[in-house]
This record gives structure tokens, sequence and C-alpha cells, in this order.
């Protein structure tokens, strides 16, 4: 029986689209079947990131519509077998799949796969409340900014709320020289409003935006150090002790989150 | 007249919230709330009586909305986002950042505006 993850944020920006296409393809990598769900309707993106736009023939609407079968609806990864993708439909909105077709769909997907990702839209609302209907695990993704505290905040205490009892953190877009400045918020000040586990730190990295256009994940970079921080957080997803790396040459820092990730 | 409201506070029913207030979470009771948690940015609790937080209270809480100007503000680590006490209302200064201190503070009203103290169990029974 496979793992339903939903990767949600609550605010828009934060790179939710991002992390699950590097997870997704992160597991893929280490060997696992991964089957990705964007439920973003009406603004898909996933499959945007990881290059498939253009093999997109059914989408997540016409499989709870019954208009094809699951089987055709899912795309296969041009770069692994074991990774397929179940892309939102663009010409609907939010309103098209409903919590009861999600939890059926889930059911479905998890008789064939190890790890469903489900990339979850903005906001908190009936897409969210589908988006997480059929999931067992949450990814909360925050970057350190005020604002995207307090709706991973308010996400937490959602899915707390519907039954998602302990969602893992996913800090993105961090900026290791900004933190030790004092002009950016720290990995320690974040976990003390949210006290949830942390799952993974993800610099901030231009590697992210090359590969997101160009629709290569950047878990397959082996220069890049935000594809080294997802490829660690595909490691511990699979129940792996993976200490948290190094931002910095120095490696004060790391000792520094090393001590808050043994907690 | 305060004296008198408090001693009517002490015999409220009291609600216990054994988890951590997150934005968007708000409690409303006709009596005494404790939070065994934080109260986070976002989240409020408004409570006719007293409110005592076991952890960081960093929302906003206003304590005797029914009126009650005896009514009080307890936490480990009071930070609220706004304070309001009976019909007053409270905010931190605007500007720098206030370093808390490590001990437990109480806030209540004191000769018409919201004072916040230590909290020493002593010298309120006194």
């Amino acid at each position: 029986m496979g793992e339903v993850i939903v990767v949600t944020s609550g605010k828009g920006g934060v790179g939710k689209t991002t992390t699950s296409a590097n997870i997704g393809t992160g597991l893929a990598a280490l060997g696992h079947k991964v089957a990705m769900l964007d439920t973003d309707i009406g603004l898909r993106n996933l499959d945007v990131v990881m290059g498939l736009e253009n093999r997109i023939v059914y989408d997540i609407v016409d499989v709870v519509r019954e208009n094809c079968r699951l089987k055709q609806a899912m795309i296969k990864d041009k770069r692994f077998e074991n990774l397929y993708l179940l892309p939102a439909a663009q010409t609907k909105d939010k309103t098209a799949v409903n919590e009861e077709q999600m939890r059926d769909l889930c059911a479905k997907l998890k008789d064939e796969f190890d790890y469903i990702i489900i990339d979850c839209p903005a906001g908190i609302e009936h897409g969210f409340k589908s988006a997480i209907a059929g999931a067992e695990q949450a990814i909360v993704v925050t970057t350190p900014e005020v604002s995207a505290v307090r709706d991973a905040d308010r996400i937490i205490g959602l899915l707390e709320a519907a039954g998602l009892k302990s969602p893992k953190l996913v800090v993105n877009r961090i900026r290791t020289k900004m933190v030790k400045t004092g002009d950016m918020m720290s990995v320690e000040d974040m976990l003390d409003i949210l006290a949830i586990d942390l799952l993974g730190i993800v610099p901030d990295d231009d590697s992210i935006v090359i590969s997101t256009n160009k629709g290569e994940p950047a878990v397959l970079d082996d220069k890049s150090k935000a594809g080294q921080a997802y490829r660690n957080i595909a490691a511990r997803i699979t129940g792996k002790e993976v200490p948290l790396m190094s931002l910095e040459e120095s490696g004060g820092f790391f000792e520094k989150i090393r001590s808050i990730f043994s907690k | 007249m305060n004296q008198f409201l408090a001693e009517n506070l002490d015999n409220e029913k009291t609600l216990l919230l054994q988890k951590t207030l997150r934005s968007g979470q708000s409690i409303h009771y006709d009596g005494n709330v404790v939070v065994l948690g934080d109260v986070n940015p976002g989240a409020e609790i408004v409570a006719a009586g007293h409110i005592v937080v076991f952890g960081a209270l960093r929302g906003v809480v206003h304590a005797g909305a029914s009126g009650e100007a005896g009514a009080t503000v307890t936490a480990f680590s009071l930070a609220p986002t706004q304070l309001r006490i009976g019909s007053l209302i409270t905010r931190p200064p605007d500007g720098a950042a206030i370093s808390l201190p490590e001990h437990p503070e109480i806030a209540k009203i004191k000769d018409g505006s919201v004072v916040i103290e230590r909290f020493l169990p002593s010298s309120e029974k006194a």
C-alpha cells in the first residue's frame, strides 16, 4: 500500500509545485514507484515544471468524470519509468473535483504506487479541501517571511482539524547570509511559532529558476545545493536519517541547524 | 468596584484548551479561558472572564469581554498582537522589538489603563 502525501502552504508562490516536482522525482530516483497529482485545476503548473506539458491528453477531471481510464491519463515521466504525473485540467475550475472523488482517486492510486505526491493549490477553499481529502501525510512549505509563516500556521491548524495530525515542515529559499545578519527569519524563529517537525531546509538557489524553466527538476542536478536539499528530503521521507546539510563552507551554521533537527 | 468584579470572575466557569491555537482559530467563551499551549499570531480568544496562557501569547486576546474591568490576561510569554480588557484596547508600541522577560507576566487594568507586571502569585493574593 502506498503513502499519500499532500504538499501545501496556504500562501502562493512559496514553492509548492517545485517542492512537489523535486520530491516526486527524488523518490523515483531512489527507485520507488511514484505518482504525482496536480490538483491546481485551472492553474496547472506541475506538468510544465516536469517538462511534460506537451504529452497531456487527459487530465484529472477526465478521470473523475470517467471520460477516460485512470491509466490513460497518467503521463509517464521522460527520465524515470517509475514516475507518473496526473495533470490538472486547465479549462475547468476547482469545483470540478470534490473531496469524495479525491478520496476514491487516492485509494485507487495507493494500490499501484509507493508514494502519491499531491500538489495542492494555494488558498484554504474548495481546492485545498479536496486536495487534502485523500492524504495521510502533509508537507507544509514555507519561506522565511512573516506572511508565509502566518499562512503556514493557519494551514497546519486546518490540517490538524482535518485529521492530518503531524504535518512536516519544509523551509524553502533560505539565505544563510541574511539570516546571519539578522535580516531574515531563521529556521529556529519559524519552528518556534509553527512547532512541527522539520523535514528539510532548501537554500535559495539560482539553479532552481533555471531547472524550473527547463522542466528538469533540480533534484537531478548534482551541483545544485537546492537539489541536494531535495535529495535529502526524499531520503527522509523514505525513513532514512539524513543530517541537515551545510549551507555554507565554514560549518558553524550546520551545527546550529543540526541541533534543531535532532530535537 | 474592581475588586467586587474580580471576585465575581473567580466563580465563573472555565474552559481548558489543551492545544496551541493557530492562525485563524478563534475561541469565544462566556467564562475564563486557560490554554495549555501557545496562542499564535492570527488566533483570537474572547472571554468574559480571565485568560491564562501556559505558553507564548502572540495573538489577539480580549478578557472581560462583557465589560468586566477586573479581568486579567496572564501568559508565560506575553507578546500579544493586541490585548483588550473590558472596553480598553492596547497594542505593543510601534518600532523597536521589545525583549521579553523570562518570567510570566500579567496584564490588568489599573487606574483606568492596562498595565503589564511580573506575575507573582503571592502578591496577587495580597
